[in-house]
Formats: structure tokens, sequence, C-alpha cells
């Protein structure tokens, strides 16, 4: 096979037998990332645009009427790590847009202090305009939002004829904070004059952020069964993996289907072009080259089909999600993972597959084979 | 240096016994040209075969230099067929998406340069089409191309399977005159049912029905393979 006959010389010199096929990979490639890495956009929206939760514990009442003076005590006096003080605030339901609909996303109410602070804990330091005045209809939104939302200074965030984010009276932006995070706030104040149900909730912060998962989980131990209900991240992350695990189990029974009917017919396409070669591996064998030289050299062939197939289908998948992103969801803010890497392990069956349909196939071809019967025409 | 001993080659056919050489005795002298003559369907092709090491005897023996070919193991009797011996098939298959050159280096890899490649197609009249790919070749010249295949890289012996099959009369005997005259030290085997294709012969042997029936010597050509005319009386 020296020289002459490197494994690439029929590839190259077949371009279109061995483009189809390396093209048929390129596009399994391409479609099972392009699923994968937008259904998994779904759950990574929801990380990225509750990702302020990571900072606090939150706190809602249920049947009492406010995160009462005890409970905060007890928080105060139990916490497993130093805290911050904790924020009273009150919370008016807005909606932010994602490629599945709609979601629920909070405004929090907070007093002016409060708003300094936790726009401190989410490292905002640059605002465009500025921090709603006490009592007024305003709103601080973070830019993320603002994209989301298509929304500006002086536009309304809530409004009188919007059920999603109602208020009595328009509440408009005045400013702008500059931060990855989601995060929309407005005056303590004017919620508890215009907004129902009237209650309190709570925002506790670990000192030291590294510490807040502690703080979290043993807040929710802490008050399990109790009136309260605790939002935390971790919660969010088990809530998110539950609902997706069926979802994604009907994904595996998918991309199975897809790689399985591209293996079939990658194998059909491979042992075509396999019995339009029989003269060739005929040929080569009377002359003298060994049988091992042949598989080999076949082999070599797949696997360098496979491996650019895969390669060019990766860069192509890489390709198609920058522009998606580019074009489709960094204008509205939505989230997705370029480099899902979920989505490309999920690519591997397909050289596998495909590799080893091929290894069945050569193995099938040569287990058998006389090239007396080729060269005497009886099979070419 | 090429010894059958009672060579046969038994073919299966509903469960009787088809003989396609029955219990050959046969040497193949180094230097000699070999012709084996016969009919259609005569055996001879199989017989050629065995000698080449492309099928291994039912029974018997087929012995190169005193090592019994059917003894070895497939990759050894792959490099007696890479290195010692040279092929010319019955129909003149290239490798369609070499050139001629390279189809001329792909029978004796490591061994032929890029150089006498071209010396032997310049030799056998196609010098100059031998970037050509084979379907640009006619088909004599794709037997040329076939022979100098087999005569790149100086081999022990040249086999040749009825190599003028698919030629006219007029090229088969050019093609017959090209293996004589550049086989240089190998012996030369030939397989044919056309016997002025063998006039230059040192030997004719005659098969039917698997089995060697007759044997002729002609004075006309030197074992070497020159022509007697050329050595002088």
């Amino acid at each position: 096979m020296r020289r002459i006959l490197t494994f690439s010389t029929y590839l190259v010199r077949n371009g279109g037998k061995s483009l189809p096929l390396i093209g048929v990979i390129v596009l399994a490639v391409l479609l099972i990332v392009g699923i994968v890495a937008l259904m998994n956009s779904i759950p990574y929206s929801i990380r990225t645009i509750y990702k302020h939760s990571k900072n606090y514990t939150g706190l809602v009442p249920r049947s009492n009427a406010s995160v009462d003076f005890a409970m905060r005590k007890e928080i105060r006096d139990g916490a497993p790590v130093p805290i911050e003080p904790i924020l009273v605030i009150r919370g008016s339901q807005a909606q932010v847009k994602s490629i599945v609909g709609g979601w629920p996303f909070v405004v929090l109410a907070m007093r002016q202090d409060d708003m300094r602070r936790y726009a401190k804990r989410l490292n905002i330091t640059k605002i465009e305009g500025r921090y709603p005045k006490v009592g007024e209809a305003e709103a601080l939104i973070s830019e993320p939002v603002a994209r989301n939302l298509k929304l500006k200074i002086g536009d309304p965030l809530l409004k009188p004829d919007n059920a999603d984010a109602y208020s009595m009276f328009p509440v408009k932006i005045v400013g702008i904070a500059q931060t990855d995070y989601w995060t929309m706030m407005m005056p303590y104040e004017y919620h508890e004059k215009y907004h129902f149900p009237p209650y309190d909730s709570a925002l506790v912060f670990a000192k030291n952020p590294a510490d807040q998962d502690k703080l979290d989980r043993w807040i929710h131990e802490k008050f399990r069964g109790a009136n309260v209900r605790v939002f935390a991240y971790f919660l969010l992350e088990e809530e998110t993996n539950g609902m997706f695990r069926i979802l994604y189990q009907i994904l595996n029974v998918v991309i199975f289907t897809l790689v399985a009917v591209i293996t079939l017919m990658m194998a059909m396409l491979i042992n075509i072009y396999q019995s339009q070669r029989i003269q060739e591996f005929g040929l080569l064998q009377a002359l003298g080259y060994t049988r091992r030289d042949l598989i080999r050299r076949v082999l070599g062939e797949s696997i360098a089909v496979v491996l650019v197939g895969w390669i060019l289908g990766v860069a192509a998948a890489q390709g198609m999600l920058q522009l998606v992103k580019s074009r489709l969801m960094d204008p509205n803010a939505f989230a997705l993972d370029v480099w899902d890497r979920s989505a490309l392990l999920y690519t591997i069956p397909v050289p596998v597959m495909i590799f080893l349909a091929a290894v069945g196939a050569i193995w099938s071809r040569f287990r058998t084979f006389d090239p007396v019967s080729v060269v005497e025409r009886r099979l070419a | 240096m090429i010894e059958l001993r009672q060579a046969s080659l038994v073919y299966k056919d509903q469960g009787k016994d088809l003989y396609a050489c029955r219990h050959i005795n046969l040497t193949v002298r180094p230097g000699e040209f070999l012709g084996i003559l016969g009919p259609s369907g005569s055996g001879k092709s199989s017989l050629l075969y065995l000698m080449s090491g492309l099928k291994s005897p039912t029974s018997g023996e087929v012995l190169y230099k005193g090592q019994n070919i059917a003894g070895l193991a497939e990759p050894e009797r792959a490099r007696l067929r890479l290195v010692d011996f040279g092929i010319v098939f019955q129909y003149p298959y290239l490798i369609g998406y070499l050139s001629a050159l390279e189809n001329v280096l792909v029978g004796s890899p490591g061994v032929g340069t890029r150089e006498r490649a071209q010396e032997l197609l310049l030799d056998l009249g196609i010098g100059h089409k031998s970037h050509r790919l084979p379907h640009e070749l006619s088909g004599g010249e794709r037997q040329r191309v076939c022979v100098a295949r087999a005569l790149l890289g100086g081999r022990s012996v040249i086999f040749a399977d009825e190599p003028t099959a698919s030629l006219d009369h007029t090229n088969g005997l050019a093609v017959v005159d090209l293996l004589v005259r550049h086989r240089g030290e190998g012996a030369l085997v030939i397989v044919t049912h056309d016997p002025s294709m063998l006039t230059q012969a040192n030997r004719v042997i005659h098969i039917s029905d698997g089995e060697v029936v007759n044997e002729e010597t002609s004075p006309q050509i030197a074992p070497t393979g020159l022509h007697r005319e050329t050595i002088g009386p």
C-alpha cells in the first residue's frame, strides 16, 4: 500500500463517493448538535434568567401574612454561616420571554438602601440612568431584561392594561443596570401602597457568597413544613432537572433512532462502494497484497471519512450555533451555549457506529473473499 | 525453480469432485519460456493459479525454490506474488483512479522505482501516456500497462493467463513479444488456447481435462529468453 495506495488516495481521487459519505456525517452531527443545543438552551435559559437567586435565599410567606420577626430571628441566631442583615422586600410579578414562551419573573420591591445593597451583591457597578425614587412608580432593570423585553428608559415595565405585568399605574423604567444578571427592582413604598396582596418576604445573604449554598440548604431544612416557601438556587436546579428528565429520555430515543438510521444508511453506502471496488480488491490481492493490507487500508479510509466528517460536522455545528446565537438569540437575550459539551457528546455515537458498521461490512466482504473469482471475472 | 509434484486441484460440484488439475508433474526452469496450451475449460488457468500461489493444491505439492508454497502462510504466499512473481491476467485489470504509471508501480511497491516504471512504459510504446487514467487508454494500451506492472522489479517468474484474449491477433502477438523481450532473466509461463502465441516458447505442454497430455520442446528460443538468431547458430 506504501506510498501510492495510501488510504487518502482513494478518498481524494474519488470525491464523488467520499464527499457524500462525509456530507452525511456532517449533516448528522449538525442535526444532533442543533437539536441537543437548542433543547439544552431551555434549562440553560432557566439557570441564566434566575441566576440571581444564587446570591440569596428567598423566603415567601404562605398562610402567614408575612415572614415574621420570629422567623428572621431564628435565621439570624441559628445560621450555620455568617449572614448579612436580612432584606425585607415585596414582590410583584412580571414576565420575561424565552424560546418556549413567557416565563414569570419577580420585580423586587425594595427600600432605597436595600436596592443598593442588592445591586452591590450582584456586582452592579454601572447604571444607565438612576435608581427609582422613594414611593415613585419607577423601576430599575438589568441590561438582559431590557434586551429581552425590548425596553428602554422611559418605557413602562408594569402597566394597568398588562395582565402579566400589572400595576395600577405605569411603572416606568428609570435605570438600566449593566450586568449579566437578570433583575428588576422597584420602590418598596410604591408597592406597599398600590399592590396586592400586602405581604413581606425576605432575602437572606451569606456574608461570603461561597457559603450561600450551605445557607440555602440549612434554611430549606429549618423551615420544612413551616408557613414559608423557600426559594434557593439548588431547589431551582433540582426542579429544572426533574422537569427535563423525561424530555431528555425522549431526546435519547430520538438521537438513538437518528444514529441508527444514519448508520444503516452509511452501512448501505459503504457496502455499495465496496462492491464497486471488488475488482480493485481482487486485483490487489492477486498481485500480492495481503488481506491484512487491504483491510488496513479500507479501515484507514473509513476512519478518515468518519473523522473528517465528524470534525467538519462539529465545525459546521459551531458555525451554525454562532449564527443562531448572534442573529436570533442574543438580540432577545435568549441563552444558548455554543460550546455545549453535552451536545458534542451526543454526536460521538455517530462516528463510532458508522465506523463499526464499516468494520462489519469490511469483515463480511473479506471473510470469504477469493481474488481468483475476480480475475476470472466471476465477481467483477 | 517451480516444481509441481502430483498436484491436483479439485472443486466440489453438488457433492461431486471436479478435477481442474489432476496429478500434474511439471517443472518450470529458470529463464525458460513455457507455454501451456489447451482448449477452454481444460484447466490451464487453474494450473497457473497453482503455480503462482493463487490457489493451493487439494493434493500434491507446488514447490518454489524447493519450498512448498501451499505450506506458506497467506502473507508469505502473497509476498511471493508481490516480489518474485509477475502476473498478467486475461483481462487488463487496472485500478481506475490511478494513472498508468501508478498502476505499474502498484505491482511492486518499494521495489520498482518511478524511473524504471517510466522506462518500461516507454519501451512498451506508451511512455507518453503514463499520466493517463485507465479509461483514457485503449484495450491494447491497458494490457501493455499490465505487462509493465508484471515486469517491473525484475521478477523470477512472469505468469500470463491468456494475455491476448481481449486483444486482436496483431496486438496479442505484440504483447507476447514484449513479455519475451522484457522479462530479463525471469522465466515466462504463458497460458493460452492459441498456439500461434507460443511460437517463441522453449517448451509447450498441452492440457486436456486437467491433465498434461503432451509436451513439446522448441529449439527456436534459448533458455535465457533471447532469440537464437541474436546469439548466433
